[in-house]
């Protein structure tokens, strides 16, 4: 399970992270929907360590990631190997311009397991064809990722992700940049996954999906969650104001 | 180092820059009846402007230079190093500010010509105020770069038996075997030189920029 | 007289000029492309410091005329006890002066690669050394294909330099040619038209590269 507590960031003065407490348990899906410019893409990105936080813990199975406090009382941040051997337990997927252009579909997958993981190169091209035949391109091995729609590449760069036997999915708007026939295609990769009872954590603007798929959604409005719940409630039942007027706008 | 090399070096230098500054000169206007006959409508004169930016870029500028160097006095022209040195330096660096001309040109968006053009310009005003103009703001950092090429082309004259700062250089290593100081006084010289020019260049683009042109640098 | 007598007197100088010319060139382009990809290395992984230093040999090679450091290297180097022939002399200078620009040329492909991929490499929990190794140094030789087939046009053209400290290449022996028969021109044209064809087989050779890329 995922916990944060008292997550703050700031970019130079502006702060974007208020203090965000969250749990995630295991096998959970939580959605964070919100404005742009709201926090949910930062707050994604602190998870994984690809931005650095002023305040605040995140454990992993109750062990604390990315910064440790000394005796001294000092926080401070865990050395670049060690914050590497953590974040192979989590898989992001990004917007756009996920794959190497250089390299082929298989390529790809395996370039996390056998580089970071030290996985054998047999073993790894069996789970990559494997996690490909799962995401459906098992026929598009050896193309290169100009060769492939975009949702296409999407789905392999699920794939590439879950190479990584991660404990976490995150996903950052995978389907915002996507033409609109393309998006069903990576919708079921993910509803695929909900069987492998992975933790996801899912930003995006796709109201209908999180309703679907999430087992809570979080809006968040100027750094912090302002609302959280099951879906039902947040987005039938909202409190927030704020909220209201999103989803106001979001369905109009 | 004996006292007087310091005296050489520097006298080379200047010669040096004399040398590229007449072939700068030279090489421009040169260039300028060049990059006419790049954009000519007759098909024979651009492929003549092709074939001449072909042959000069394409041949080491040290054999363009001894070509000359020992054609012309077979022409009966005895003309010495210097002459000869000058001459090939411009037709070299004609060839490199025709290209940065043609290519400042071509970079010129399509409406800034069409509404030149609309002004309905007798052809030598439209050349002076609008032509002109625009391709220098176009051309200047390319042209300062070349500048800059100029001046280290010179050194390979020092081959051909033109006295300028390299050749100074070396026989002075000859007689002394001060290898490091001697080289290393010549390169400072040489930098000095092409730091300088780029550094004049970059003040110039900034003056022009303040005067209303919003330019790129690349 | 005729040309297969021509060719038969000449043809050997000419060939053996031609020889040493395109085996130079090609030592000494591959050994700038070499140190290109250091003198990056150096530039992204050395912090501040990495990065001026870089800076300051680029800026050193940048306004200094190429014929010094083959000067300096041919005759320093059996002065400090390393009495190299002068091919090596002359071809290490060139390295050293063509690799300050081919690392300005790679330093500029870097830009082309999109951020999120650095990002991807970081999640996927690559160490530095193998980011660079298999995602940024790929890329950006190919996205500098058409630059570092100028800058080798240049770099074989900068190879008639070395005739200065008597290297047998094309140049050098169309002196030696034009000393021996008197014939003011003729070998200097024949060698011109040398040079031309190898500068134009270079560009096709770079050009079909850039095709045969199938990424892109």
């Amino acid at each position: 399970m995922i916990e944060i507590r008292g997550l703050q960031k700031a970019f130079g003065a502006v702060g974007v992270l208020r203090g965000i407490d969250l749990d995630i348990a295991d096998g959970e899906v939580v959605a964070l929907i919100g404005r742009s410019g709201c926090g949910k893409t930062t707050l994604l990105r602190c998870i994984n360590f690809l931005e650095t936080y002023e305040a605040g813990e995140i454990r992993l199975d109750g062990q604390p990631l990315w910064y440790r406090t000394g005796a001294d009382g000092v926080r401070r941040r865990m050395g670049d190997a060690e914050a590497r051997r953590m974040r192979q337990q989590m898989g992001i997927v990004f917007q756009q311009y996920n794959l190497f252009p250089h390299m082929t579909v298989l390529d790809n997958v395996v370039l996390g397991p056998r580089f970071s993981q030290g996985v054998s190169a047999l073993e790894a091209e069996a789970l990559g064809r494997r996690l490909l035949a799962r995401v459906g391109l098992e026929g598009k091995m050896s193309a290169y990722p100009a060769q492939l729609s975009g949702g296409q590449q999407q789905r392999v760069a699920i794939a590439r992700a879950l190479a990584m036997r991660p404990k976490v999915l995150l996903l950052d708007e995978i389907t915002s940049a996507l033409d609109p026939e393309l998006v069903g295609e990576v919708e079921d990769v993910i509803r695929s996954l909900l069987s492998d009872r992975i933790m996801l954590v899912l930003v995006t603007h796709a109201v209908g999906f999180a309703r679907e798929i999430a087992h809570r959604i979080a809006y968040i409005a100027d750094g912090a969650i302002a609302e959280l719940g099951k879906p039902a409630e947040v987005l039938d039942r909202p409190k927030d104001p704020g909220l209201k007027e999103f989803l106001r706008r979001v369905r109009s | 180092m004996p006292a007087g090399s310091l005296q050489l070096l520097a006298q080379g230098a200047i010669v040096s820059l004399l040398l590229a500054a007449s072939a700068i000169v030279g090489g421009t206007l040169l260039a300028i009846v060049l990059a006419v006959m790049a954009f000519s409508r007759l098909a024979a004169v651009r492929a003549g402007y092709r074939v001449y930016v072909y042959v000069v870029r394409g041949t080491p500028l040290l054999v363009l230079a001894l070509l000359l160097f020992y054609a012309l006095p077979a022409l009966d022209l005895r003309t010495g190093p210097y002459i000869a040195g000058t001459l090939v330096l411009i037709i070299y660096t004609a060839a490199l500010f025709a290209e940065v001309f043609r290519g400042g040109v071509l970079a010129i968006p399509r409406p800034q010509w069409e509404s030149a053009r609309s002004l309905g310009l007798p052809p030598l005003a439209m050349f002076r105020k609008v032509v002109a103009p625009l391709v220098t703001r176009y051309t200047l950092p390319p042209y300062v770069n070349v500048c800059v090429m100029t001046v280290k082309a010179s050194s390979v004259l020092s081959i051909i038996s033109v006295w300028e700062l390299t050749l100074a250089a070396r026989e002075i290593i000859e007689r002394t075997f001060a290898v490091f100081t001697v080289l290393g006084l010549a390169a400072a010289f040489y930098f000095v030189m092409c730091f300088g020019i780029d550094r004049l260049g970059r003040r110039l683009e900034r003056h022009l920029a303040l005067r209303g042109f919003a330019g790129e640098r690349a | 007289m005729g040309f297969a007598r021509w060719a038969a007197i000449y043809g050997p100088t000419y060939a053996t000029g031609l020889a040493w010319t395109a085996a130079t060139a090609l030592a000494a382009a591959g050994g700038a492309i070499a140190w290109g990809c250091v003198l990056l290395l150096i530039r992204l992984s050395a912090g501040r410091w990495g990065a001026l230093g870089v800076d300051g040999y680029v800026q050193l090679f940048r306004n200094t005329p190429v014929l010094l450091p083959i000067y300096l290297i041919y005759f320093a180097f059996p002065m400090i006890g390393l009495p190299w022939p002068a091919v090596v002399c002359g071809a290490l200078a060139l390295i050293l002066q063509n690799g300050a620009y081919i690392s300005e040329i790679l330093r500029g492909s870097v830009n082309a690669i999109d951020r999120v991929q650095f990002d991807a490499a970081r999640s996927l929990g690559l160490a530095p050394w193998n980011t660079f190794r298999k995602i940024v140094l790929p890329q950006v030789l190919v996205y500098s294909i058409p630059a570092l087939g100028n800058q080798t046009v240049l770099l074989l053209k900068d190879t008639s330099l070395l005739s200065a400290i008597s290297i047998t290449e094309l140049t050098m022996q169309a002196k030696l040619l034009t000393e021996q028969t008197g014939a003011a021109y003729e070998a200097f044209i024949v060698v011109a038209l040398l040079y031309l064809l190898l500068v134009s087989g270079t560009e096709v050779v770079f050009r079909a590269s850039h095709r045969a890329v199938r990424w892109r």
